[in-house]
């Protein structure tokens, strides 16, 4: 249905980020309403990441997979 | 008997899919029916063989076969395939499409680093979950993790996939014939 635009090593860096804003979010290093920004972010880059697909790219018909 | 059994294989003009079974066996018993059609379809081009698991136990052993029903696709007297426990026919197709070309099956599910994304991302949110302590949220997002990690090795667990093939055997099942309908 939709076509993978992400190459591997955007996948992993998003996975990674992911992570890394989760566990400053839901870890509990960063409170409050900044601590829940990130987790929303980090739960988006987590999903585009094990996916392969960003909406943000489509659009522009911007791809990082050759 | 073990090595009749290869000798046998060498010698077979055509290549042979072994199906390794057992009269007490539920499962074998369930993919008969589509071996039986397989073997038919195949006829004359690759070869069905059944053994006996409780006859052979050393060949089994020393196949390296744990679990019954498993099938092994031979050619040239080379194993090329085998698979383990009841399948759809979609699911044996490519063992008898193995044996027949010799190149090893494609295998389905997700790519290595798909795997290796996924599960590092469920070990990450069960981390988070356990700092958590498993409350509220973080309940969620130990399940998020599970499933993510699931994800990765899914088509691995044989649980799985019996309870798949049952599933889209019965999607796909054919309406009765109503006699007098």
């Amino acid at each position: 249905m939709f076509k993978v635009n992400e190459a591997n090593w955007d996948r992993i860096a998003r996975v990674v980020l992911g992570i890394v804003l989760l566990y400053l979010g839901l870890g509990g290093v960063v409170a409050g309403g900044m601590g829940i920004v990130l987790d929303i972010f980090g739960a988006i880059f987590l999903l585009t990441g094990l996916v392969g697909i960003c909406p943000l790219y489509m659009p522009f018909k911007f791809s990082t997979k050759k | 008997m073990e090595n009749n059994f290869f000798e046998r294989l060498k010698q077979n003009p055509r290549p042979v899919v072994v199906d390794f079974w057992a009269p007490w066996c539920g499962p074998c018993r369930a993919i008969e029916p589509v071996m039986k059609k397989l073997s038919a379809e195949y006829a004359g081009r690759v070869d069905v063989w059944k053994v006996n698991a409780d006859e052979q136990p050393d060949l089994l052993r020393s196949l390296r076969i744990y679990g019954i029903p498993t099938l092994v696709a031979y050619h040239n007297g080379q194993e090329v395939a085998r698979r383990t426990g009841a399948a759809s026919p979609a699911a044996l197709l490519p063992l008898f499409e193995a044996a027949l070309s010799g190149d090893k099956p494609v295998r389905s599910g997700p790519a290595a680093l798909d795997r290796l994304l996924r599960l590092t991302a469920g070990a990450a949110l069960g981390i988070l979950a356990i700092q958590g302590h498993f409350s509220g949220l973080y309940l969620f997002v130990a399940g998020l993790g599970l499933v993510v990690a699931f994800s990765a090795v899914y088509d691995r667990c044989p649980i799985y996939r019996a309870l798949s093939s049952r599933l889209k055997a019965l999607l796909h099942k054919e309406p009765a014939n109503h006699p007098g309908a």
